[in-house]
C-alpha cells in the first residue's frame, strides 16, 4: 500500500477542489443568467475536458506548461524550477482537466433558480453579494456541494493527464492511480488491489451521494 | 403622486403615459402580451427603458434624458409577484425580515405578518402555506420596505374564488391604512372594476384610453377599445344632429331602413356621420309589455344562458337592423317573468346611455 501516493492524491484532490468551487460558483452563475450571444463558446470551451482523450488533453498542457513555453519560462524563473513534473504543474492540469466537473452542477443548480425570485430579491433591496449569499447559495448548494464531490472523486481517479504532466515522481507527482499502475507493472497485485479497492470505494461513495443529493433535491421541487 | 412616461420600440414595444395619486388604485387591464407586467417592471426598475420617466412625488427613479436610473434595489417599491415569488428556503417570517430595511426592529416583521391575519404561521415555510397565506406573506413582504409604492401582477389570479374575495377585503383595507399609490395588473375586467379608481386599457404596450371604470366600461374610446373591454353589442348606424340645434339627436340603428333611436348629441359629430355604438348593461331595460317613452325596442328572446345566480338573454330586434343585444338579470327574475327562450320582450335603451364612436370626427 503506497500511502505516499494516498496522500498526495488526497491533498490534490483538495486543493483541486479548492480553486474550482469557488470558480465554478462564480463562472456558473455568471453563466447561468447570462444571455450573451458567445456565451455557447464558453460553455463548450469549459466542457471540453469531458470528451477530449486525455493524453491530447496532457500534450497541450505540457506543451503549454512546458520549459519552451513563456508560461513554463517564467515559472522557471520565478519559482526555480520547471513547471511541467512539479505539484504545482500538476495542480494546474488537475484544475483545467476537472473544470467541467465542478462547473456544469454549479451552474445547473443556478439556473434552476426561478428568475421571479432575483427579481423579488431586488425589489426587496438586496444587493448583488446578499442575493448570493441570502438566496442563491442557499438554494444552489446541492448543485455546488455535487460539483465538490465530482471533482475530488474524478482527481482521486485522474490518471491520464496526471502522467504526460506530472510524470510518477514519487512524493511530488505519483499520485495513487499511478501507483496503482506501477503496481500492476511490478506484479504487486496486492497493493495494487488495496489501492483500487479504495479507489472504487470513493467512486461508488461519490455515485451515492450525487444520486441522494438529486433525489433530495426532486422530492423538494414536489413539495 | 406617481407619474409613468415610457416609450421604446424594442425589444418590447412601449408607450405609456400613466399616473397614480396616493391612495388610488390603478389597474392596467389588457390581453395576455398588451405590456402589462413589462410596465410594472419597468416602474420597479427590473426592465431596462430606451426612454421615459418614472417619478414618484419630487422623487425621480428613471429619467432618460437627465441619464437617471435608479437601481430597483434603491426604488422604494414593493411587489406582489403573480406566483408570489417567496424564497422557497425561508420562513415566512424570514421572508419578510430579509425585506425590512437595515436598522428597522426585528418585531416590524411580526408585526407585519400579524396585521395580515398569519399569527401562529411565521416558522412555516411557502410550501406549508395554502396560496392564500402566501399571498398574504407576500403582501407583508411588499410593506415591508416602507414602499412608496405598491405594484400587484396578477396577484390574486393564482387563488381560488372564497380566498380572492377575502384578498380582496384585505387589499380595501390596506388602500385605507396605507396611503400610496397602488398599481395593479390584471385581466380580469370584474376584478378592476371592483378594486380599481381608474382603469388604464393597454394593448401592444400602448395606452389606448384610462379613467374611471365606470366611464371606460360604458364609453370607450373606440370600438377597439369596446371590445377589449369585453362590450359583446358594438351596434353600426347614421347619426344625424337635431335640426333646432337641440340637446337631443337621431341615430340610425343600422341601414337606412334601421330603428331610430334617441340620443344625445354633444355637438362633436357632424350630421350623417356613420357611427359605432354601445350601450353598457344598466342603461338597457327589459320589459315584458311595451313601456312609455324613447327608444323602446320589440325584440324577441333567442337564447337564454343560465350561470349560476346570472341569467344572460340574447335579444334579437324584431324590426331592421335584427340586431342581437344581450342583457343580464338574475336568474329569479328570468324565471318569475317566465323568461325564455321564443319569449317576445320590449328593450327600453335609455338615450344617455348610448355611447356613440364615430369614424370621422369634425375637425379631424
Amino acid at each position: 500500500m503506497d500511502w505516499q501516493s494516498l496522500r498526495l492524491s488526497l491533498w490534490l484532490a483538495v486543493a483541486t477542489a479548492l480553486v474550482l468551487v469557488p470558480a465554478g460558483v462564480l463562472v456558473g452563475r455568471w453563466l447561468a443568467r447570462s444571455t450573451h450571444p458567445l456565451k455557447p463558446i464558453a460553455e463548450a470551451t469549459l466542457a471540453l475536458p469531458l470528451i477530449l482523450p486525455p493524453t491530447v488533453l496532457g500534450y497541450y498542457l505540457l506543451v503549454a506548461l512546458g520549459g519552451q513555453s513563456p508560461v513554463g519560462q517564467l515559472y522557471t524563473r520565478v519559482a526555480g524550477h520547471p513547471l511541467a513534473f512539479s505539484f504545482t504543474g500538476l495542480l494546474v492540469a488537475s484544475v483545467i482537466v476537472n473544470i467541467p466537473f465542478a462547473w456544469i452542477p454549479t451552474q445547473r443548480a443556478f439556473e434552476a433558480i426561478p428568475g421571479d425570485l432575483y427579481d423579488a430579491a431586488r425589489s426587496c433591496g438586496l444587493s448583488g453579494a446578499r442575493t448570493l449569499w441570502r438566496i442563491e447559495l442557499p438554494l444552489a448548494w446541492r448543485g455546488i456541494l455535487s460539483g465538490l464531490i465530482m471533482t475530488v472523486a474524478h482527481t482521486l481517479g485522474e490518471f491520464g493527464v496526471v502522467l504526460m504532466v506530472g510524470g510518477s515522481i514519487p512524493g511530488e507527482t505519483k499520485t495513487v492511480a499511478i501507483s496503482i499502475y506501477d503496481r500492476v507493472q511490478a506484479f504487486d497485485l496486492q497493493a495494487a488491489g488495496s489501492m483500487s479497492a479504495i479507489l472504487l470505494a470513493a467512486s461508488l461513495a461519490t455515485l451515492l451521494a450525487t444520486v441522494w443529493l438529486t433525489r433530495t433535491r426532486r422530492s423538494a421541487s414536489r413539495t | 403622486m406617481l407619474n409613468v412616461r415610457l416609450a421604446q420600440r424594442s425589444p418590447i414595444p412601449l408607450d405609456v403615459d400613466l399616473q397614480c395619486g396616493p391612495g388610488e388604485l390603478l389597474a392596467l387591464v389588457g390581453p395576455s402580451g398588451s405590456g402589462k407586467t413589462s410596465v410594472l417592471r419597468a416602474i420597479a426598475g427590473l426592465m431596462p427603458i430606451a426612454a421615459g420617466r418614472v417619478a414618484i412625488g419630487d422623487e425621480v427613479w428613471l429619467d432618460s434624458v437627465l441619464g437617471i436610473d435608479v437601481p430597483a434595489e434603491r426604488r422604494a417599491v414593493g411587489i406582489v409577484f403573480q406566483h408570489y415569488a417567496l424564497f422557497p428556503h425561508l420562513s415566512a417570517l424570514a421572508n419578510v425580515s430579509l425585506a425590512l430595511p437595515r436598522g428597522a426592529a426585528p418585531e416590524t416583521a411580526l408585526r407585519l405578518l400579524s396585521g395580515m391575519q398569519l399569527d401562529g404561521l411565521a416558522a412555516r415555510r411557502p410550501h406549508e402555506l395554502s396560496g392564500g397565506q402566501r399571498q398574504r406573506v407576500a403582501l407583508a413582504r411588499a410593506l415591508a420596505r416602507s414602499p412608496k409604492l405598491l405594484l400587484l401582477d396578477e396577484a390574486f389570479s393564482a387563488v381560488d374564488q372564497p380566498t380572492r374575495q377575502a384578498l380582496y377585503d384585505e387589499l380595501v383595507k390596506l388602500r385605507e391604512t396605507v396611503g400610496i399609490p397602488i398599481v395593479m395588473v390584471t385581466h380580469d375586467l370584474r376584478e378592476a372594476r371592483l378594486l380599481a379608481d381608474r382603469l388604464c386599457i393597454l394593448e401592444a404596450g400602448a395606452t389606448l384610453q384610462d379613467g374611471a371604470p365606470e366611464v371606460v366600461l360604458s364609453r370607450p374610446r373606440n370600438a377597439h377599445v369596446a371590445a377589449l373591454v369585453g362590450l359583446r353589442d358594438i351596434h353600426t348606424g347614421v347619426f344625424h344632429r337635431s335640426a333646432g340645434g337641440e340637446s337631443t339627436a337621431r341615430l340610425r340603428w343600422g341601414d337606412a331602413d334601421g330603428i331610430d333611436l334617441a340620443t344625445v348629441d354633444k355637438g362633436r359629430i357632424d350630421d350623417g356621420t356613420p357611427v359605432r355604438w354601445v350601450i353598457a348593461g344598466e342603461y338597457v331595460h327589459l320589459h315584458l309589455e311595451r313601456p312609455d317613452g324613447v327608444n323602446v325596442v320589440a325584440c324577441v328572446v333567442e337564447r337564454a344562458h343560465r350561470l349560476g345566480d346570472i341569467t344572460t338573454l340574447a335579444c334579437r330586434s324584431i324590426a331592421p337592423p335584427h340586431a342581437l343585444v344581450h342583457v343580464e338579470l338574475t336568474t329569479r327574475q328570468a324565471r318569475e317573468g317566465g323568461i325564455a327562450a321564443q319569449r317576445a320582450v320590449f328593450l327600453r335603451l335609455d338615450p344617455q346611455g348610448i355611447h356613440i364612436m364615430p369614424t370621422r370626427v369634425r375637425g379631424a
